[in-house]
């Protein structure tokens, strides 16, 4: 995949919930525009060039899927360093979580996350989440010019 | 001329008693001279015609003379006066033989008046020369008469000799009986002054003595008020000479000898108060003021004293010092009560609290020793928990306790819940004796009462027998009920303090749990739901192979909910099921834990040093203990990485400010970064999702250890092993 530009940055330390995102946006012939990362580590390196992804020229993503409770580097973490970028900071980030808790929300929120969403526990209630959500953030919503 | 004549007659005070006889003597005798001699004059005109002229003569000049006399006596010129009568009485006579015919006339007679009259000159010298005088001039008129020098002599008639006998015998007696009169008076006065004197001297409301010029003192005069002074006689005094040293009181005997010494030497005058011993045994005070009365030239002749009773004023002033005294003490003691009550109310750490007021009370009475007791849970034991000085310090590391039962002070005194006092601790034999406070003389215990229950005691030592005192007992008794009301009030604070500890640590428990539930739980819920819904579409297209890794993801996270229900009901049975606690060699506990996990310690190659010897006998839920190690040394072994040489050392490092020991596990595995240890305690926190867990151990562990009243901490670097330390009480 590398090379091609992609259009979500998936974070997800949960392998099953990762699945499940990615099959249900495969409806919208973007699957293979997914990018998935188990940690926040890793998908900082690629954003920032750096650790495995050092010294490579990668894509930016159009939309950035965040879970909160991430090993290694914490997904509120992963966040900041995001919207404390000056150039990163243009990226829309949508916080998708199991947590309702409002600490999480307020927490989000105030690191300048564009959206939060929670895992609806339920097939369709779940597609019909990322049904939304890809013609929400990849159709209807218009994006910042992308640099390469 | 009225006036003239009046201060004339008047003869004036002179500052002496004999100046004023002579005065009056010589007044006399001139009035007298001048009125015989104009008698003379009579005498003469009647009885010899023929010595009329020179009568006249003698007349005129002694009435001449005596007015000059009375003038200079009323000048206080007596003296010149006397010398002057005197003289001119000399000159009548020496004239008068002369010129009628020497030694024969009877006028020669008169030398013995002159002679008598000389006595009144105050000069004694003057008066012999005056003799010497008269008696030469009578010499010189018999050698002039004998060579014929004189007039031939006068032939008196018999009646005009006799005339002239009877005016020098009138004379002589007039002197006589005036000399005689005068010196009656002299008598009388000083006879009278001298009554006087004595009459005030044995009147006075004080004892006069009379003792001897030298260091002995003997008594040589007291007064009579000396037996109402003292009771004895007044002849004991004058009989014993030394009697008054024999009723000095023994206390003062050597200061007065000293004084009496001192004033011995110098002269100065002796002022002294001391006791005496009155004859029916009483003790007065007296006040003993002595002058040495020296002569005209200045030689000691004696030491005149006073002594004077002060008994009544040194009682008052004795009253006044026990007052003083008394007053002085209430005022410390009303301070301290403050002081004590202020601490009382203002310190609830109990380790502040006591020691200070330990120290209030030694210091400001001046005690030896005070310690506070307080009884410990079983109530058999009372434990020091505060004392002074070094010694104090001592008993406190060796941990001192005495036993609630009548064997000592303290003991009894928790046991009968009353104050005890022992004013020479060596006859009571309730106080147990300590060799670390050998100058203990007097000793009291009080009891720490509050809410009616004995909760401990104060023991408060001193270094003089006998000194304590009702009022002591109730004054101190006040703060050590405060001091008890306040250990009891900080009791209860702590008790306070820890229960909303515990509470705010339940309570974010309880928000973590929650948080668990609607995260944790969530988590494989929505992969189950999600998947049965792609179960259906599998089973709908024929897709079998996506069918079972479908199934398997949802068979996974039901096991996975599993897992983490169950964890969650052996958290919340920890808090609720604890065995009751044993006394176990904690060397068990770590040979437990290791036999469990025998299989990955082998597994992994992985060398144990435990430091056996180190480890005390704990308190303890067994079965939760072994939990703790067999999850700390698993820990260990899961996050080893690729360390070539994995060890883990268990051991001790020494005690922490409670008191408790310090256990520690350390490996050398991968280690833990700073910002992730206070997370790695947190429920179902994982770092590292690639190895095996629910995340619920080191949880588990921190509940376990928080339970037994320890604390756990991590000391790690990234990469460079981690070390978890934790705290348990000992047996």
């Amino acid at each position: 995949m590398v090379g091609e530009p992609i259009l979500v940055m998936l974070v997800e330390d949960n392998v099953d919930h990762a699945e499940l995102v990615i099959r249900t946006l495969e409806e919208h012939r973007i699957a293979n525009k997914v990018r998935h990362f188990l940690d926040g580590q890793s998908a900082l390196d690629y954003l920032f060039h750096r650790g495995d992804f050092a010294g490579q020229p990668q894509a930016r993503p159009h939309v950035i899927l965040l879970d909160l409770r991430l090993p290694r580097v914490d997904g509120i973490d992963v966040l900041k360093a995001i919207k404390e970028d000056d150039d990163l900071k243009a990226i829309p980030v949508v916080v998708l979580t199991t947590s309702e808790a409002e600490k999480d929300v307020a927490r989000a929120y105030y690191n300048h996350a564009n959206s939060y969403l929670v895992k609806p526990v339920g097939f369709e209630e779940f597609k019909k989440l990322m049904d939304d959500l890809g013609f929400y953030w990849l159709s209807w919503n218009t994006h910042p010019d992308i640099k390469e | 001329m009225t006036k003239f004549a009046n201060r004339l007659f008047h003869i004036p005070e002179y500052s002496d008693n004999e100046s004023n006889v002579v005065a009056r003597l010589t007044y006399n005798a001139a009035i007298g001279l001048a009125l015989l001699s104009l008698a003379f004059v009579i005498i003469s005109a009647v009885v010899a015609p023929a010595l009329l002229e020179r009568a006249v003569i003698m007349a005129f000049m002694v009435i001449f003379t005596s007015f000059g006399v009375m003038v200079l006596i009323q000048n206080y010129k007596l003296q010149i006066a006397s010398i002057l009568l005197v003289s001119m009485m000399w000159l009548v006579i020496t004239v008068g033989a002369i010129t009628a015919g020497g030694v024969s006339a009877p006028i020669f007679i008169g030398y013995m008046i002159v002679i008598l009259a000389g006595g009144l000159i105050p000069n004694k010298r003057i008066g012999i020369f005056i003799s010497l005088a008269s008696i030469l001039t009578g010499i010189l008129v018999v050698i002039a008469e004998i060579n014929g020098l004189l007039p031939p002599p006068f032939q008196y008639s018999a009646i005009a000799r006799l005339g002239i006998y009877i005016f020098f015998f009138i004379v002589t007696f007039l002197l006589q009986t005036s000399n005689t009169r005068s010196l009656q008076m002299l008598l009388k006065q000083a006879l009278q002054s001298q009554a006087q004197y004595k009459s005030l001297l044995e009147n006075i409301p004080a004892t006069t003595y009379i003792n001897s010029k030298d260091e002995t003192a003997y008594t040589e005069y007291v007064s009579p008020q000396v037996e109402k002074l003292l009771g004895y006689p007044r002849n004991m005094f004058i009989l014993d000479t030394l009697f008054w040293k024999k009723i000095l009181h023994p206390e003062d005997y050597e200061r007065v000898m000293n004084a009496n010494h001192a004033v011995n030497m110098t002269g100065e005058l002796f002022n002294v108060e001391y006791r005496l011993i009155t004859k029916d045994q009483r003790v007065i005070w007296v006040k003993d003021e002595a002058t040495l009365v020296r002569n005209e030239s200045g030689a000691p002749q004696y030491w005149l004293g006073v002594w004077t009773d002060i008994t009544a004023r040194k009682h008052a002033e004795e009253e006044q010092a026990d007052l003083v005294s008394v007053m002085t003490k209430r005022t410390i003691q009303l301070q301290t009560a403050a002081e004590v009550s202020r601490a009382a109310s203002s310190i609830l750490d109990l380790n502040k609290l006591l020691p200070m007021v330990a120290d209030l009370i030694c210091n400001h009475f001046d005690y030896y020793y005070v310690g506070i007791f307080l009884i410990e849970e079983s109530k058999k034991w009372a434990i020091l928990s505060a004392a002074t000085g070094k010694q104090g310090q001592q008993m406190l590391d060796t941990n001192y306790r005495l036993k609630v039962e009548d064997s000592s002070m303290i003991g009894w005194c928790i046991k009968h819940g009353e104050a005890r006092i022992a004013l020479d601790v060596g006859e009571d034999a309730v106080r147990f004796k300590n060799p670390l406070l050998p100058l203990t003389r007097s000793e009291m215990a009080l009891p720490l009462i509050t809410r009616g229950e004995v909760i401990g005691a104060m023991t408060i030592q001193s270094q003089l027998p006998a000194t304590f005192t009702h009022v002591d007992i109730t004054a101190l008794q006040t703060m050590a009920d405060q001091v008890a009301n306040a250990i009891q009030n900080a009791r209860l604070f702590t008790e306070r303090v820890n229960l909303n500890r515990e509470l705010e640590t339940q309570n974010a428990e309880l928000e973590r749990f929650t948080y668990t539930v609607s995260h944790d739980l969530r988590s494989p819920l929505v992969t189950i739901r999600g998947f049965l819904g792609y179960l259906r579409q599998d089973a709908e297209s024929g897709d079998l192979i996506r069918f079972d890794k479908d199934l398997a993801r949802v068979a996974n996270a039901v096991d996975k909910m599993q897992a983490l229900l169950n964890d969650l009901l052996e958290l919340s049975r920890i808090g609720r099921i604890i065995n009751p606690p044993e006394k176990i060699p904690f060397r068990e506990i770590v040979a437990e834990a290791i036999e469990l996990l025998n299989g990955p310690l082998e597994e992994n190659d992985i060398r144990m040093i435990v430091q056996e010897e180190s480890f005390p006998n704990i308190f303890g839920d067994h079965a939760r203990l072994v939990e703790v190690m067999q999850n700390l040394v698993g820990n260990a072994a899961k996050f080893m990485g690729d360390q070539a040489h994995p060890t883990i050392e268990i051991g001790t490092d020494g005690e922490d400010a409670d008191k408790k020991t310090i256990f520690f596990v350390r490996d050398n595995g991968i280690g833990i970064d700073h910002q992730y240890h206070e997370r790695i305690f947190g429920l179902f926190n994982r770092l590292d999702p690639s190895i095996d867990g629910t995340g619920i151990g080191l949880t588990l562990v921190k509940r376990i250890i928080e339970i037994h009243g320890g604390r756990i901490w991590i000391q790690s670097e990234s990469g460079a092993g981690a070390t978890f330390y934790f705290t348990l009480p000992h047996a």
